[in-house]
């Protein structure tokens, strides 16, 4: 550039700081970028968050469920990706207390997630206990907490009785302010419905 | 040729400026002490580096063929283990590198620590190694994840069990971590993308951030009893120090190599000999008796949660990790100045006992894992025949009782079973038959750790429990009579 | 050594270890298996059976299955629904999945079968072993009226004289006999516990010369007034629980 300083330089634009007007709009339209890009690609990371429509698993007929005994059932879970092969598989635990005074069949079934910090707990017919392997939180048939560092009794899935079929409402993974039968504070802002147990036919 | 060849390479020198800019860097003055044989102690940062490459190379090499889908990743593991040649070797080196690097970035730390490294004017580079630390758990935690098998799968559980504790927005932390509402492909996916362009890539920046400010900053003389750190006057001191200083390129380039290499070839003989890390069981949450284990940098958390009361756990979980780190990151601001030596820095080296001591303890206490009952004690596990051959009819029926009621589980005889609770070999002379009654019928007070059996034990089983129980005391020994707690 | 003659020894050990299976190479027997497939009889009995019957079979507080006696007489069908239904009232428990149990059909075949294959004897047995099975599964005050004979004769020189216990342990007893089925404690009459000294229903160790074996009717008569004990007493008193009798025998 400096060869051609013989001739008079040119009026050159406006080297000092932009004009107020200048600025804002670069601004404004790097802003318009990030958003226009950011809003998106932030709301496609928090999609896991999304509402999911309950689902409902058959686990069978009524009378495959012996009264007052605990049986471990298998079932795939509806939520699922159609590529999650064996981890798509789900066991609960379920008893059979046969019929209340209104005719009406009653189950207890519940999650084999320990409420201390998840592992699969094992049922013990002999004993009559539920017992976690990690670190020995125990539990009574009825789900409560018999003992061990557990701060609450066993998670209990929504169920129903449909055309003499026991269901179960498809269940997430249950965590404490998460549970599978009580609408939980984040069901109460919207990011997930939980139907609450109503309709046992 | 010669010639020609210069010619090239000063065709290329020309536009890629590499003597300008490569050499100054490698060539760059340290100071002299850290060149002999004090510097040693300097290795440490460099090894973790090699090893990170290592970590880079093996990883690349199992990308192609590991395939991050839930329903195959199990059985390219197995294909990687079985049928691609040196394939489990890979994976093998992967797991034992990735397990040294842990190691040497907490050995580098401790001698940065020790050595009052992070002093002035060196706070950031000490606060992006934290960093550098962290990023190295996240990808251990990361890569054990990908191992999708039974632990995997059920350490993501307690992982999310944890994250679910956050007050008010656990179930968002919860399917965020996951990927949505169960444990799954979504996961994998998530854990993948974290392991393999994340983590690394943020590692990678960092670690760029560090090594610039190793270079600008330099590194530390080694510590002298005596000479203590001013900001006001240091700048100076070092800069004399560097002008008799010699090149990094040489002395201790030679040593930095020396240890590495070394480092290397003892990660190809553990892999050779100790072989890769599972895949254990299937990652099928239907399978019963799974038993999850953290890898080892993490038992100590595994260690800590399960010993600690269980009022503390969610602070444990939550608060105090953030703690750890807050405390780590404040180091250098804390104590910027003055002595560096570890002969003058009694509370440092203290520091540096206790926290290892506690890591040990904890991380040994993780292995064992005596909370744990031993899910198959009670079918899995005789009863010690001198305890039968002695036994009455009454006795022996009681014996199949303590198995059958899983006692066992928790409960060990002769030092075989459960460790949760005591081992009852020699319980018949400690307590007497009612206190015995008691504590079967209904657990310990308070609801502590053994539950009530009361609804379970018919009379005649609890009879002859008790008797089974009585009866187990040294030979000569009789039953105690008297409350002996 | 020089530094030439190492390097090649690093070559030659490098090419020896691409070629031969170091220590840490996977086998595929390592595999992780899921619990409903194991079919070997050594894991399963392992992992289900010994804690009560015992490593090898015998010497558990359960009745001993690595008995020869035993296993002439067991029909293969009482073994394998003895396995998956266990015994009701006593600590057997059932094992078969469909009665809440661990194992499938497949595994308690494999379980019930196999205890057979491994313990049952070469040598063929007399054919005057009474049967593992009662004739008929009622009891009545008779017969248990003539198992006093028969105790008297056959058990009370250990037992006691009305099985209270002496040299060796108490048998009338409601939480032992509570804890027992009746096939159990016919079993012991017919079979003995071998593992812990006591004799069977023939002459054998233990036994005083001329000892005459039980008959059919016998065994029947004795495991009938056993039964009868069971319901009979009130179980002792807490009280005396520490001075009674200890029983048990030396390991054969």
């Amino acid at each position: 550039m400096s060869e051609h300083s013989s001739q008079p330089p040119a009026p050159e634009p406006s080297t000092g700081p932009p004009d107020r007007r200048g600025f804002l709009l670069t601004t404004g339209v790097c802003g318009l970028a990030a958003a226009a890009a950011g809003v998106p690609l932030v709301g496609y990371f928090l999609g896991a968050l999304r509402n999911r429509p309950v689902e409902w698993v058959t686990l069978g007929p009524v009378g495959k469920f012996p009264v007052n005994e605990a049986r471990r059932e298998t079932f795939v879970n509806p939520i699922h990706q159609p590529w999650d092969g064996m981890a798509a598989n789900t066991a609960c635990y379920v008893r059979y207390l046969g019929r209340d005074e209104q005719g009406q069949d009653q189950f207890w079934v519940f999650a084999v997630n320990c409420t201390h910090l998840g592992c699969p707990v094992t049922w013990s017919p002999q004993a009559g206990l539920f017992l976690c392997p990690c670190h020995g939180g125990v539990y009574y048939e009825n789900g409560e907490h018999a003992s061990g560092p557990p701060p609450r009794g066993l998670y209990r899935y929504v169920w129903r009785v449909r055309d003499g079929q026991l269901e179960v409402q498809a269940p997430h993974l249950p965590t404490l302010q998460d549970t599978l039968d009580k609408p939980s504070e984040v069901v109460q802002l919207g990011l997930r419905t939980r139907r609450p147990r109503s309709d046992s036919a | 040729m010669k010639r020609w060849l210069r010619a090239v390479g000063s065709w290329f020198d020309a536009r890629l400026k590499v003597r300008e800019v490569l050499l100054p860097v490698l060539q760059h003055p340290i100071p002299r002490a850290a060149a002999g044989p004090k510097g040693w102690f300097y290795i440490f940062g460099s090894a973790s580096m090699t090893l990170l490459f290592l970590q880079i190379l093996t990883g690349i090499g199992l990308a192609l063929v590991y395939v991050p889908a839930a329903d195959q990743a199990y059985q390219s593991l197995q294909y990687l283990n079985y049928r691609q040649p040196l394939g489990w070797f890979l994976r093998s080196v992967h797991y034992w590198s990735g397990s040294l690097m842990v190691v040497m970035v907490l050995v580098h730390m401790t001698q940065v620590f020790l050595h009052g490294a992070y002093k002035y004017p060196r706070e950031l580079t000490w606060v992006l190694g934290v960093f550098l630390l962290l990023l190295t758990l996240g990808l251990a935690f990361s890569g054990q994840v990908l191992r999708w098998d039974a632990d995997a799968y059920w350490g993501l559980g307690v992982g999310a069990s944890m994250a679910g504790r956050v007050p008010v927005l656990g179930p968002a932390v919860v399917t965020l971590l996951l990927g949505g509402p169960v444990i799954g492909g979504d996961t994998l996916s998530r854990f993948f993308a974290l392991h393999v362009f994340i983590l690394p890539g943020l590692l990678l920046t960092v670690l760029a951030a560090h090594l610039w400010l190793v270079l600008t900053r330099g590194i530390s003389t080694p510590p002298v009893p005596g000479e203590k750190v001013d900001p006001k006057t240091y700048d100076a001191a070092y800069e004399r120090e560097l002008r008799r200083g010699v090149p990094f390129l040489g002395e201790a380039l030679r040593k930095d190599a020396l240890f590495s290499a070394l480092v290397v070839i003892l990660v190809v003989v553990l892999a050779a000999v100790a072989g890769p890390k599972g895949p254990s069981g299937l990652p099928d949450p239907a399978v019963q008796g799974a038993n999850p284990r953290p890898d080892w940098p993490f038992l100590w958390t595994f260690g800590l949660l399960s010993l600690a009361p269980p009022g503390m756990e969610t602070f444990l979980m939550l608060v105090f990790p953030a703690f750890l780190v807050l405390g780590l990151l404040l180091v250098p601001f804390v104590s910027n100045r003055g002595e560096r030596a570890p002969s003058r820095r009694p509370v440092a080296v203290l520091t540096v006992l206790v926290g290892g001591v506690a890591l040990a303890v904890l991380s040994y206490a993780g292995a064992t894992a005596d909370w744990s009952p031993h899910m198959g004690a009670w079918s899995g596990a005789p009863v010690p025949e001198k305890v039968v051959a002695r036994s009455a009819p009454r006795e022996l029926a009681g014996a199949a009782v303590f198995q059958n009621k899983s006692c066992r589980d928790c409960h060990a005889l002769e030092g075989s079973g459960g460790r949760r609770g005591p081992d009852l070999s020699g319980v018949g002379a400690r307590l007497t038959r009612d206190q015995l009654i008691d504590q079967v019928s209904n657990g310990t007070p308070g609801g502590g750790n053994m539950p009530a059996y009361g609804k379970h034990v018919s009379p005649a089983e609890m009879d002859a429990l008790a008797d089974f129980l009585v009866a187990l005391r040294p030979a000569g020994r009789p039953p105690s009579r008297t409350p002996t707690q | 050594m020089g530094a030439h003659r190492w390097g090649g020894m690093v070559v030659v050990g490098l090419i020896a270890a691409a070629g031969c299976d170091p220590p840490g190479k996977p086998r595929p027997g390592d595999d992780a298996v899921r619990p409903e497939q194991v079919l070997d009889f050594g894991k399963l009995y392992a992992q289900n059976c010994s804690g009560c019957h015992g490593a090898d079979g015998r010497l558990g507080p359960a009745p001993p299955l690595n008995d020869p006696l035993f296993l002439v007489i067991v029909p293969d069908a009482e073994l394998r629904r003895t396995v998956a239904e266990g015994r009701p009232g006593t600590p057997m428990p059932p094992f078969d999945q469909a009665k809440g149990g661990p194992l499938t059909a497949e595994q308690v075949r494999v379980l019930a079968d196999g205890i057979k294959r491994r313990w049952h004897p070469a040598t063929v047995s007399p054919a005057a072993v009474p049967a593992y099975a009662a004739a008929s599964p009622a009891t009545d005050g008779e017969s248990s009226a003539r198992g006093i004979v028969v105790f008297a004769r056959a058990c009370a020189g250990c037992h006691g004289d009305h099985g209270q216990g002496s040299d060796a342990g108490a048998i009338h007893d409601p939480a032992f006999l509570t804890l027992c089925s009746d096939q159990a404690l016919r079993r012991y009459v017919i079979t003995g516990r071998p593992d812990l000294g006591m004799p069977g229903f023939s002459p054998s160790f233990g036994r005083p010369a001329g000892f005459q074996p039980l008959s059919a009717q016998e065994v029947e008569d004795l495991s009938a007034l056993l039964a009868s004990w069971r319901k009979d007493g009130t179980g002792r008193s807490a009280a005396a629980a520490g001075t009674v009798a200890r029983g048990g025998f030396p390991l054969p």
